[in-house]
């Protein structure tokens, strides 16, 4: 207890702190209910359209495009999924997506380590040059990355297209595992050290185990820009066995071209994977995988 | 034998030097605690033994080694964090037994030193917990244990009860000074709060800017206070500080004249290199201050807040040069905000601090003060001069 010749508080500390009322709360959520509801119809209209449509008719599909089949028509699907040329395409996207995925998440995850906690000469400067990758799309360096995928013998191979696609997503990758990697407290590092890792068993045995989330983040980003790569494969792939599913896909359109019923049903059976890879690593993007490391 | 002996020890940031050249010896088996205000270097003294810092100048020794260039796990010693530091994604057992597995230890022994130290720690029903689902209490228990079971010749401890609640600390507190004892461990302790420095050390390191102010005994820091400013830090409340003039030197000590109080008061010191009219400052601890006015001086005052502790009253006096004078009262003290008293001066554990702020030696007028044994001396059964 504290007796006090003069009041000790100031007249800010007295003031009652300023509070929104119930009407305003419920209003703010009401709005934000209202744009998510919003972003949710902009992205899942046109799935639902394209999987609904692949269940159509033709002549439905001109006449009703947005609603649900009257008669579910199961052989557009089942005809797909019967020939070899779906399941060899659906192949070939796996293998190179796979691959991608895993070189991106594999040097990412070294490099960015790297750079979160070692400095080095000219440190800095590598980091500002491989984050410059970030400005250059693809479709800027056709001619010479083709002279050189050619030159390494790699024309017509997944590695050929596997390759650039993990070139042009390092930038990205190295990003944001460097900084989820300074994120993590500098104590387990310094604990680490004492209890014998050197760098490369604290990376290995401390840091991916902790680096769930951005694993799978980068991972997801990785598979899908892979998956949805038009550009790479077309300029770098001559063999039709090796082509991943959008040159497929043109293939296909080309030989349905009047038949959107079918051509639906062949692109919603070609997403299903990616929102399958999207659903199994979803688990892992949660936050507090640090949660009891440090005192929080 | 597990001593750490520091030489000559920097450290710099580029231009920026925050360890000026430490020279210490800690003992083996000794409670050695650093403290100091933030900034100071403490901490980075102790990261420094533990190799989390490198050494820019001197010489560190570890058990009679130069270890100045071994990585942390080579130098024998286990280091407890303030943020605890437990690696989330294991459990209990796994958190203490990682690095034993680095090490290579066959599983039996590993096994066999994570039970003992779970039940030394009383944590042996939560080995197979992660540390997210522990109290901060069982985690600070775990990092202790993980230390532990390492077998070290030296423990470091690093503000380790900083994120606790206060009885939690103070459980801990005794819990970490048992350890010591049966352990028999050289221990190093950094902390801010004074309490625990002078509850726990054998000895204690007073650290300013970078540079070592004294090393001492708990009682020795409070009673021999080598100059302001460790005056100033050990102690709670701090010492009370009132600038003076030298008015007169003898047998009986250094009489000083409390600049705009007028107050005399003569301190049984010797009178060192100061002459009567030197500027000096006179420090009185708030204990050694009575309200009933008894003692050899008396200081005038108007009681500006009371802050009653139940067991103690602090009351703060406004004196006529405006500052502050803190009195320890009794609990049942009836001073009121406002009253005005005459506070009592026991001369006899003043002190007078030159104009460098070095403190005048104790005169042969000064009854000597109980310094009583350190544990580190009772542990090892006999009593010992507290000065090295």
């Amino acid at each position: 207890m504290t007796d006090a010749a003069q009041p000790l508080g100031t007249p800010a500390s007295r003031r009652p702190a300023r509070r929104r009322g119930p009407r305003r709360d419920g209003l703010l959520t009401l709005y934000l209910y209202g744009a998510m509801i919003l972003v949710a119809c902009i992205v899942l209209v046109p799935l639902l359209t394209t999987a609904l449509g692949g269940f159509k008719t033709l002549g439905e599909l001109r006449t009703n495009p947005f609603g649900l089949p009257q008669e579910w028509i199961w052989s557009n699907y089942w005809d797909i999924l019967t020939t070899e040329r779906y399941w060899r395409m659906l192949g070939n996207s796996l293998v190179i997506s796979s691959l991608t995925a895993f070189l991106t998440l594999a040097a990412g995850s070294m490099a960015a380590f790297t750079f979160a906690h070692l400095r080095f000469f000219g440190s800095g400067a590598l980091l500002n040059y491989f984050l410059l990758g970030l400005m250059f799309p693809a479709a800027t360096a056709v001619l010479p990355l083709f002279i050189r995928i050619r030159d390494l013998g790699l024309l017509d191979t997944y590695l050929g297209v596997v390759l650039p696609q993990v070139a042009f997503g390092l930038g990205m990758s190295i990003l944001l595992f460097r900084n989820f990697f300074r994120n993590v407290p500098k104590d387990l590092l310094d604990a680490a050290l004492v209890d014998g890792c050197g760098y490369v068993r604290y990376f290995w045995h401390i840091t991916l185990p902790l680096s769930r989330p951005i694993l799978a983040t980068v991972g997801i980003v990785s598979f899908v820009n892979s998956w949805n790569n038009y550009i790479l494969p077309l300029i770098l792939l001559n063999t039709e066995t090796k082509y991943p599913w959008p040159l497929g896909m043109m293939i296909y359109r080309g030989e349905f071209s009047t038949d959107w019923h079918l051509v639906l049903a062949f692109v919603t059976l070609t997403i299903l994977p990616t929102i399958i890879v999207f659903f199994a690593a979803q688990k892992h993007i949660v936050a507090g995988l640090t949660a009891g490391a440090v005192k929080g | 034998m597990a001593e750490v002996t520091l030489h000559g020890v920097h450290k710099s940031y580029g231009e920026l030097s925050v360890i000026k050249g430490v020279d210490l010896h800690v003992r083996d088996h000794e409670f050695m605690v650093f403290v100091g205000p933030s900034g100071c270097g403490k901490s980075t003294l102790l990261r420094m033994i533990a190799g989390l810092e490198e050494i820019t100048d001197g010489e560190l020794r570890i058990g009679g080694q130069v270890v100045n260039d071994l990585p942390p796990a080579q130098r024998g010693i286990a280091m407890v964090f303030q943020s605890y530091a437990l690696y989330p994604h294991m459990t209990v057992y796994e958190n203490m037994a990682f690095g034993l597995q680095l090490a290579k230890y066959p599983r039996d022994e590993i096994d066999r030193r994570v039970r003992n130290a779970g039940r030394i720690l009383q944590i042996e029903h939560l080995l197979d917990r992660k540390p997210k689902a522990l109290s901060g209490g069982q985690r600070q228990r775990v990092a202790i244990g993980r230390a532990i079971v390492r077998e070290p010749k030296v423990f470091l401890f690093d503000e380790p009860l900083s994120n606790l609640d206060a009885a939690l600390r103070i459980a801990t507190r005794v819990e970490i000074a048992n350890l010591h004892r049966d352990l028999k461990a050289t221990l190093i302790y950094v902390t801010h709060d004074q309490v625990e420095a002078m509850t726990l050390a054998d000895r204690i390191v007073v650290l300013n800017g970078g540079v070592i102010e004294q090393v001492g005994a708990p009682l020795e820091l409070y009673h021999h206070p080598r100059n302001l400013f460790v005056a100033g830090f050990i102690g709670s409340p701090r010492m009370n500080f009132v600038e003076a003039t030298v008015s007169g030197t003898g047998e009986a000590g250094v009489t000083v004249v409390l600049r705009e109080v007028g107050t005399e008061i003569t301190v049984p010191c010797a009178p060192g290199g100061v002459r009567p009219g030197d500027p000096v400052t006179f420090g009185i601890r708030p204990e050694h201050l009575a309200e009933d006015g008894t003692g050899a001086a008396r200081i005038g005052g108007e009681v500006q807040v009371v802050e009653r502790l139940g067991s103690e009253t602090f009351l703060y006096v406004r004196m006529a040069n405006g500052e502050l004078l803190v009195v320890k009262a009794a609990g049942a003290s009836r001073a009121r905000p406002g009253d005005r008293i005459s506070v009592g001066v026991l001369a006899d554990d003043g002190f007078v601090f030159d104009g460098d702020g070095l403190a005048l030696p104790a005169g042969p007028g000064r009854a000597p003060r109980e310094l009583g044994t350190t544990r580190h001396e009772e542990m090892r059964g006999r009593p010992g001069p507290l000065l090295s």
